[in-house]
């Protein structure tokens, strides 16, 4: 199946390549074997979209001279050594933009984006650190993830109660979470059970955290890293008889998570709204669909927006060498691509390089998704 | 108390699928001393054979079951003949390596034709069970019931019948097993092929219950090494007490001192009885 979709993409960069006066390539850095291999491919497939899209359409302006792309991916295995590694090789082909999606491996390698050679980091993760350390050159995709914790917390303590029960993945990402929404729940004056955290990458049977975390006798169950294992832990808990709610990390998809388990076990979850429920992402859903054979995430669909908005940035600066003049139109690329492009509403980009995209939470209720409200919003 | 029955319950299931996973690494590793890496390998392509006869031929899951167990099985026993048979004689790092080596294509040949993505197997019997206030789900059961039967056929197999024997004898010593007139490369292919039908059969009674995906064997892959370096490299009931010894230290450690040690108790664990006994638990070829 991969050579399989490659193939077109490959033929299409040549074609396109014979026609057009230049060729820019763009790297990516992300798991594409062992376990997040799936989630790494997800993410490729959004910018290989994105990238065959703007071809198609005969690639864009850059200074007078017709520009082409192509993805140049590397697998780093979801360690941020590799990725370290791969940016470096990345950057000796000359390449300015790169993409990297788990926030192990921006960290590492957001301190090499202004050293010779400077690149734009285009950094698919929640994570608000990445916001933190200032950095110059990166250009980061999703809406931080300390934005749902107050949210999801006010909306399960009302609808269940205030006993929480821990068991969410041990990434560094995963415990991050699971601090804040820790605080953040004790803030709001309910008491958390003790962490049964198991890491998601290597637990076989999640049945044993699950019977301990629900000895406790918790009302809602904070869950979530990857969306497969996240719907197991479901699984686990709703067999072992738990008639709670969950507080679903964004870094698990409900379009996911339901495929494995019936949707009514997800009844009384806050998580993040499915891409295809947005308002406006239609044609897109159906095209990534008839292309991929599955339902695009927002790893698709955040990825795509971000390829198409550093080809107009591109355009807009008419540079698709100089990463600072790039990085420095993309809040104009941002508000002057039209929402076909982006999928999510796009209202610019923050000075901190922060895409500003319309976000929605969401709590299943009879298999069905309720939008929620959001009272303030960290950009 | 009903956590404690539960998390019981919890540990002999997976005791089980370790057993049975342990079990034909066990049995390659006292026959043929090699360390099998690909071990992993064959449980992972036992899942997925299992999940393609139930979606693609649309048979149900006990011939599934089957199905995968004997493809696995032949597998195996042709990778003794291209790979390990023909390097009996090279140092012994050079088959360790091809281990590896096989391991590494396997996962990239069931990628390539499968796909990255995580697939599922829905469960024969669905639904749980109430005994006595802990919840079971039937698979759990099934698994259990399962690896009884399996080890128990193993057992019958190495200890009552004339076949089963030449393996035994072959692993307590080959030279002499040679010398009484046991063909020593039908006893190797023999083997092999049964270490693969146990690991198919493990992998298509726990798929149920988790996902199936290329890299799942690496995890199995370190979980059983640690088993039979715990029970003897080499050694049938090693391999069981080791397997459950293991079960009950993640399970039963996670429950009551911290899950973030869950791992950690399993690995100090192993220290330990090493520290103790060097070769294990129970001598090889018993």
């Amino acid at each position: 199946m991969k050579t399989r979709l490659l193939f077109p993409a490959l033929v299409l960069a040549l074609a396109g390549s014979a026609y057009a006066d230049k060729v820019v390539n763009i790297g990516y850095s992300g798991p594409l074997s062992g376990g997040a291999a799936s989630y790494g491919k997800d993410v490729q497939s959004g910018i290989e979209m994105g990238i065959n899209d703007i071809n198609k359409a005969g690639g864009v302006t850059v200074g007078g001279e017709k520009v082409t792309f192509k993805l140049v991916s590397l697998d780093d295995r979801y360690l941020p050594n590799e990725t370290a590694t791969n940016v470096k090789r990345l950057t000796s082909q000359g390449i300015d933009v790169i993409f990297v999606p788990h926030a192990g491996g921006i960290l590492t390698v957001q301190p090499m984006t202004t050293r010779d050679p400077a690149f734009l980091l285009v950094a698919y993760s929640s994570e608000p650190k990445i916001l933190e350390a200032k950095n110059p050159l990166t250009f980061m995709l999703p809406p931080r993830y300390d934005n749902y914790l107050q949210p999801f917390v006010s909306t399960q303590i009302k609808a269940f109660g205030k006993k929480l029960g821990m068991v969410g993945t041990t990434s560094a990402y995963g415990k991050q979470w699971a601090d804040a929404v820790t605080e953040e729940w004790k803030k709001e004056g309910g008491t958390v059970g003790s962490n049964n955290g198991v890491d998601y990458g290597t637990t076989v049977d999640y049945s044993a955290a699950v019977t301990k975390a629900l000895s406790e006798k918790p009302d809602v169950l904070f869950i979530g890293g990857p969306s497969q294992p996240t719907a197991l832990v479901v699984k686990a808990a709703r067999e072992q008889g738990f008639k709670g709610g969950f507080i679903v990390m964004d870094q698990a998809k409900f379009e996911q998570m339901d495929q494995i388990v019936p949707i009514s076990y997800l009844n009384g979850s806050v998580g993040v709204l499915p891409t295809k429920e947005f308002a406006g992402t239609q044609l897109f859903v159906a095209q990534y669909q008839r292309l991929y054979k599955k339902i695009p995430t927002s790893e698709a669909a955040l990825n795509y927006m971000g390829i198409n908005v550093i080809a107009k940035a591109m355009e807009l600066a008419g540079t698709t060498t100089d990463p600072a003049k790039i990085k420095g139109s993309l809040d104009a690329a941002a508000r002057a691509l039209p929402q076909s492009k982006t999928i999510f509403k796009m209202k610019g980009v923050s000075a901190l390089g922060h895409a500003d995209a319309d976000f929605i939470i969401a709590s299943v209720k009879d298999g069905k998704y309720t939008k929620l409200r959001l009272d303030t919003v960290f950009k | 108390m009903t956590t404690l029955l539960q998390q019981l319950f919890n540990a002999v299931a997976l005791g089980g699928v370790y057993a049975l996973v342990a079990l034909g690494l066990t049995l390659v590793y006292g026959v043929m001393r090699v360390p099998n890496f690909a071990h992993g390998g064959l449980y992972m392509l036992g899942a997925y054979l299992t999940y393609a006869s139930l979606t693609g031929l649309g048979i149900g899951y006990v011939p599934s079951l089957l199905l995968a167990a004997i493809g696995v099985a032949l597998l195996a026993a042709l990778m003794e003949r291209v790979i390990f048979y023909p390097l009996r004689n090279a140092p012994h790092v050079s088959p360790m390596i091809a281990a590896i080596g096989v391991l590494f294509f396997l996962e990239a040949a069931v990628q390539l034709i499968w796909g990255p993505d995580f697939k599922q197997i829905p469960a024969p019997i669905n639904g749980i069970v109430e005994i006595g206030g802990v919840i079971v789900t039937w698979q759990r059961l099934i698994i259990i019931a399962a690896s009884v039967v399996v080890v128990l056929a193993l057992n019958y197999f190495l200890k009552r019948t004339l076949t089963g024997a030449t393996i035994e004898a072959m692993s307590q010593n080959r030279e002499g097993a040679r010398l009484v007139g046991i063909n020593t490369n039908r006893v190797g292919m023999l083997t092999f092929a049964i270490s693969g039908l146990l690991a198919a059969a493990a992998a298509a009674l726990i798929a149920p219950t988790l996902l199936v995906s290329p890299s799942m064997g690496e995890v199995m892959n370190l979980k059983v090494f640690a088993i039979i370096i715990l029970g003897g490299m080499g050694s049938v009931p090693g391999a069981i007490v080791g397997a459950f010894l293991l079960s009950f230290a993640e399970t039963f450690g996670g429950a009551f001192i911290s899950l973030d040690f869950a791992d950690v108790i399993g690995f100090a664990m192993l220290v330990v009885v090493l520290a103790i006994r060097p070769q294990g638990l129970f001598k090889r070829g018993t």
